[in-house]
């Protein structure tokens, strides 16, 4: 089916924005620690590295729905079962499938108003979109697996996830591929609308091999007494910025950004952090915990907003990182920007080494030093799997977090 | 006699650059309890770390020797791996390390080769009970949480699942109430035999009265000042350590 008009020209006008835009130089504010050249924002359209063939995709537990986007290639979901009523599909598809239901949605919170959403969207070329409607429970995950196989030197896709008043969704992107010969930028952007009442739990999984430039933006929009939940696990790529905003526009919601991410080698990860609270009386957390060994560096920057007119703002940011060895850096950059009286606001950024009695501690008992620091940082990174709701998906990822200390 | 579990000869250990042991000589054979008592600071805790390998307690001087094997410079999970168990006096918390797997590393570690999950849990389940540990504390995290007596009783847990050739108890009856000090005497004494020795360090008879030394030292200024038998502990227990000098001019 062709896309309709308004999609069209909505890409039409991303593109022409995408040329009218000043270059980034690097020299921003926002631009300070990751360049926009090595998110290949800026510079000639990369060039597609040669195919290597496709990963291969993990069987994961049970899901509701498995997506598949080869090189962000559209593709048909294989769906096990979904409560009636429940949407999920590829986003293209959806377009003119579910027009009324996308229509008012897309790009209304990841908007192509600046270089990168510009970027994603004029070039997306595949997606997810989940529509839960008012009362269901689809709790059972949707999972989209994103990959790169080299064969193309971008790799551009979008989420968009609709869960309506009082209804439930579990929804997982992964992002993998093989070690890829040369660079391929992958460009994401999630968009999420939690209605009144209703609960969501997003989780995005970094793992892309070597090779991989990755920019993700993300932002949900919480309602009146919602709860969402956003959890970003970041473990692979070279460069992997991702930027999660949760936008609080009801009273009473609890939005919680939850991030863990363990870095080695030469790996770049660069996590900005936002929580916006427009409504009164809402809760927030940030929390984001992470790990770097060799030469890896990362950079965290948090961000509470409380608007005036958000009295009984309840909100908590924190950052904790673990430096293994001299030559890895980390940063963490907590920031507060707060215009309403009567708010309770904490934020706390730190970055320490191992505990020598923690490490001491394992060692007496036998543990040798490689495995006992392994211990460690797992249970360093615990504080924020345990607050991953669905086990199986906590299991999953305590899994994959093993997988890359090894 | 047995042969010496555990031979200290002349030892000399600083923690940063402060000498705090002066030439310690010690032997314990195999099989034997020994007790440990001294006034506060009189460096007991610095030799039970410095016998562990702890890198904090920097070893200036003298050698240590267990089985006949110098292990002066060895790290401490090597130790561990040839029979040496330390229970702590201040157990540490380890954030987000279950119990389970902390335990499953260290069995396998020091056994040297895979532990099956059925065998580890049989074990495991076995020295819970031993030391009257409820299951729900296997998917704890490693001392988090636990009360001061929680944590003593479960180093005597762990070292009844390690199963060590020596063991050296650094005041695991501090702060335990009397039920606490017998599940942990009695898993002690069950431990006993002619392939364990012990080193209970310990300021009150107490312990002893469940634990039997065989022999009891006296540690004074970073030296053992005066071993004898079991005696010597009631002694000092009425007497303090007024004839060994006041501690403060032996600092000094
Ligand atoms: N990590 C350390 N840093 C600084 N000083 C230390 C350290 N460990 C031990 N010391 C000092 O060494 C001396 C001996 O301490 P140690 O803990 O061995 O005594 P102890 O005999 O175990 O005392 P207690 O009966 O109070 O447990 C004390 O003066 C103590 O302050
Ligand atoms: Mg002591």
């Amino acid at each position: 089916m062709a896309s309709p008009a308004w999609a069209d020209e909505a890409r039409e006008t991303a593109r022409a924005t995408l040329a009218d835009l000043p270059a980034l130089t690097g020299r921003e504010e926002d631009w300070r620690f990751t360049r926009p050249r090595d998110l290949m924002l800026e510079g000639p359209e990369p060039e597609a590295p040669g195919a290597v063939g496709d990963v291969d995709v993990p069987e994961a537990g049970q899901r509701a729905v498995r997506l598949h986007l080869a090189d962000g290639a559209p593709s048909e979901p294989a769906i096990t079962e979904l409560p009636d009523g429940v949407v999920v599909g590829e986003l293209g598809s959806a377009l003119a499938e579910h027009e009324p239901l996308v229509r008012d949605r897309l790009l209304k919170l990841v908007g192509a108003g600046d270089k990168p959403g510009a970027l994603n969207a004029a070039l997306w070329s595949g997606g997810t979109f989940v529509y839960v409607p008012a009362g269901v429970d689809a709790t059972l995950p949707t999972e989209t697996v994103t990959t790169a196989t080299g064969a193309a030197g971008r790799v551009a896709t979008r989420t968009l996830v609709v869960v309506e008043e009082g209804a439930r969704a579990t929804v997982v992107d992964r992002y993998l591929s093989p070690d890829l010969p040369g660079r391929v930028h992958a460009s994401t952007a999630v968009e999420l609308f939690v209605a009144p009442n209703a609960e969501l739990e997003h989780l995005a999984i970094v793992d892309w091999g070597a090779g991989v430039h990755h920019q993700m933006v993300l932002r949900a929009q919480v309602d009146r007494d919602a709860r969402a939940r956003s959890v970003v696990v970041t473990l692979g790529g070279d460069v992997v910025r991702v930027e999660p905003t949760m936008q609080i526009v009801g009273a009473g919601a609890d939005a919680r950004a939850l991030g863990l991410f363990f870095a080695g080698g030469q790996q770049h990860f660069e996590h900005r952090v936002v929580s916006r609270h427009e409504a009164p009386n809402a809760y927030s957390n940030l929390l984001y915990k992470g790990a770097l060994q060799d030469q890896a560096r990362t950079v965290f920057y948090g961000n509470l907003i409380v608007p005036p007119g958000s009295p009984g703002t309840d909100a908590y940011q924190t950052n904790r990182n673990l430096v293994l060895n001299e030559g890895a850096r980390a940063d963490t950059i907590p920031f507060l920007e707060i215009e309403t009286a009567e708010v309770k606001c904490s934020h706390a950024g730190a970055v320490g080494r191992v505990d020598d009695e923690h490490l001491f501690y394992l060692k007496s008992r036998g543990v040798p030093e490689a495995e006992a620091k392994r211990l460690i940082v797992l249970g360093f990174l615990q504080e924020v799997l345990e607050h991953v709701r669905l086990e199986e998906l906590r299991h999953e990822l305590e899994a994959a977090v093993e997988r890359k200390l090894t | 006699m047995a042969e010496p579990i555990l031979k200290i000869h002349d030892l000399q250990v600083a923690v940063d650059d402060t000498p705090i042991l002066r030439g310690l000589d010690l032997e314990i054979p195999q099989g034997e309890v020994h007790a440990l008592m001294g006034p506060n600071g009189s460096g007991k805790s610095t030799l039970a770390y410095a016998i562990a390998g702890h890198p904090r307690y920097d070893i200036t001087g003298g050698t240590i020797e267990f089985e006949g094997e110098d292990v002066t410079e060895m790290e401490p999970d090597e130790r561990a791996a040839l029979g040496l168990f330390l229970a702590m006096q201040y157990p540490v918390e380890v954030p987000g390390v279950s119990v389970m797997n902390f335990l499953r590393a260290s069995l396998t570690a020091v056994r040297g080769e895979e532990v099956k999950p059925r065998e580890f849990i049989k074990e495991f389940d076995e020295a819970s009970e031993l030391l009257k540990f409820d299951r729900s504390f296997a998917d704890r995290y490693l001392n988090e949480g636990f009360s001061g007596g929680e944590k003593k009783r479960h180093e005597i847990m762990q070292m009844a699942l390690l199963k060590p050739k020596f063991a050296v108890l650094d005041e695991t009856d501090s702060g335990l109430d009397v039920d606490a000090l017998k599940v942990v005497s009695e898993g002690v004494n069950s431990l006993r035999g002619p392939g364990l020795g012990v080193l209970i360090i310990t300021h009150y008879t107490r312990i002893l009265r469940y634990i039997q030394p065989d022999v009891v030292h006296v540690m004074i200024d970073g030296k053992v000042a005066q071993t004898g038998g079991p005696e010597l502990a009631e002694q000092l227990e009425e007497r303090g350590y007024a004839e060994f000098g006041p501690a403060e001019a032996a600092t000094a």
